[in-house]
């Protein structure tokens, strides 16, 4: 081939490579993936999370068909290593977001790892899973002196509209 | 001994009353000076009571503070002075402070070793803050009611009722003189009431308060038959008998509890009505209502214009149950009757 320049520089280039080639690459997402299926929230580098969010999501989309679809069994006997996974995903997780159309994983970033690589950590979830909220939702106090005149407020306009009505 | 001071009391009120009825009535100035000289006088007494400095610790406890111990003075170091030692956000932020679990003024000195919490605004339970800055901003509207007429006319300010804060409004009770009778104030003189209590705020004057005994409250309240008897109300009710006042400027006042530190705390003040109750034996009682929030704790003018219309409607407070949860702000008349 030619050897120019162009090979070398990678601008605009968006497909990662991962692990030892694009075998090793696919295993080691599905190896991701399944523990994704199985604990609903995983720890991994920041490339390596976003490379699995396809994945994840391509997976409910097929899953959604339905067990008893051809192509959407092979395809979830191929990626889930783990065979017990594979009704948890028709049976739990397919259901879970049959009212969502796309948007089944959260990302999130973590403090980077302690070992000597220092590499940038995320956080990746199926939504709806069981554990606290990534971003915990932080309430208002609701005995300061403006939420209590706001209350007051609120009380009184309840009242006023009970009385009209 | 107790007689003895309650005969002077009596003499005094009744020597007092005799002289007012048969002199001139003392301008309002006069007055304000002869209070103000009283006031002092017994601040100046009170100080001199500990000539030499004797030391005490104070613990202090909250976010960030616990265990921290300082040692001031005993009779001169207040709270706010223990504030000055730790940051300027302690004493920019601290509305009151809990000696021991008792609401404590800020510029109120310490006598004793104790265990101290500042509060503010934003704590995670500030319901005394926000008491506290209520009756503050009533006896504000006291204070500039008090200065807003023209000499000719008298200002009796009545006790200032305990409004619970969801009620919209803090209240100030007054009887003008019976020549105003018919006088109900237009937006023009409410804002210009909100100008003065906006320009005593820009003064940061703070409320300095001094425990005294009934006696020489009544007489710093001798030209007032309505202020003694609040003050032997206030007398009565107490666990020791003492009444407390506060100074803010030249003008001194009796409150119910503890008052915030200084007028610098209101950011956002308006005086929103002035309603006339029944015929009262003072006169017509009218109650003044204005609307206020903290420096800390400003509101979006939206929000502000509507908790305003609402602190323009009159507040019902039942005498017999100042203590209790929040009455609805209707006009529906009270149950009972003063």
């Amino acid at each position: 081939m030619r050897l120019t320049l162009r090979a070398l520089i990678s601008h605009g280039r968006v497909a990662r490579k991962m692990g030892l080639g694009p075998e090793s690459r696919i295993n080691m997402l599905r190896n991701l993936l399944t523990g994704l299926v199985r604990h609903e929230r995983i720890e991994t580098t920041t490339a390596r999370a976003d490379e699995v969010r396809f994945y994840a999501e391509k997976l409910v989309d097929y899953a959604k068909r339905g067990d008893t679809d051809e192509k959407a069994m092979k395809m979830a006997s191929f990626w889930l290593t783990e065979k017990d996974l594979v009704p948890k995903l028709f049976n739990v997780l397919a259901p879970r977001f049959e009212t969502h159309s796309k948007g089944y994983t959260r990302m999130a970033r973590l403090p980077n790892r302690e070992n000597l690589d220092r590499a940038k950590m995320a956080v990746l979830e199926y939504k709806g899973n069981p554990f606290p909220p990534l971003y915990p939702v932080k309430k208002d106090n609701e005995l300061t002196l403006i939420n209590q005149l706001l209350r007051g407020y609120r009380e009184d306009r309840a009242q006023q509209l009970a009385t009209k009505a | 001994m107790a007689t003895r001071s309650a005969c002077r009391a009596l003499e005094r009120r009744f020597a007092s009353a005799a002289a007012a009825a048969a002199a001139a009535r003392p301008s309002a100035a006069e007055v304000r000076s002869q209070r103000n000289a009283v006031f002092s006088r017994e601040q100046a007494r009170q100080r001199a009571l500990y000539p030499r400095i004797e030391k005490i610790e104070v613990s202090m406890q909250g976010p960030g503070l616990d265990g921290t111990l300082l040692v001031m003075n005993r009779g001169m170091s207040t709270p706010l002075s223990c504030a000055r030692h730790l940051t300027e956000y302690h004493v920019n932020n601290s509305v009151l402070a809990l000696v021991d679990g008792e609401p404590w003024p800020l510029h109120q000195p310490l006598t004793d070793s104790c265990s101290m919490t500042l509060l503010t605004f934003k704590d995670s339970d500030p319901t005394l803050a926000n008491q506290a800055y209520w009756r503050s901003c009533a006896a504000l509207l006291g204070q500039v009611l008090q200065t807003a007429f023209k000499d000719d006319y008298t200002v009796e300010l009545l006790s200032t009722p305990e409004v619970p804060v969801t009620s919209g409004a803090f209240c100030c009770d007054v009887a003008l003189d019976p020549q105003l009778d018919s006088w109900t104030p237009s937006e023009e003189s409410l804002r210009s009431l909100t100008k003065g209590a906006q320009q005593l705020i820009h003064k940061d004057l703070p409320w300095e308060p001094l425990e005294v005994a009934p006696s020489v409250a009544l007489e710093v309240f001798s030209h007032s038959r309505c202020k003694q008897e609040e003050v032997e109300e206030k007398a009565a009710q107490h666990p020791k008998g003492r009444v407390t006042l506060y100074r803010c400027g030249d003008h001194v006042l009796l409150s119910a509890g503890p008052l915030v530190g200084r007028t610098g705390l209101c950011s956002q003040y308006e005086v929103t009505a002035l309603h006339s109750l029944r015929q009262g034996p003072w006169g017509l009682h009218r109650r003044a209502q204005g609307l206020s929030l903290p420096l800390q704790l400003q509101a979006h003018h939206t929000v502000w214009r509507k908790l305003r219309q609402r602190a323009e409607k009159l507040v019902e407070v039942s005498r017999l149950e100042e203590a209790a949860p929040p009455s609805p702000p209707d006009s529906t008349p009270p149950p009972t009757s003063q």
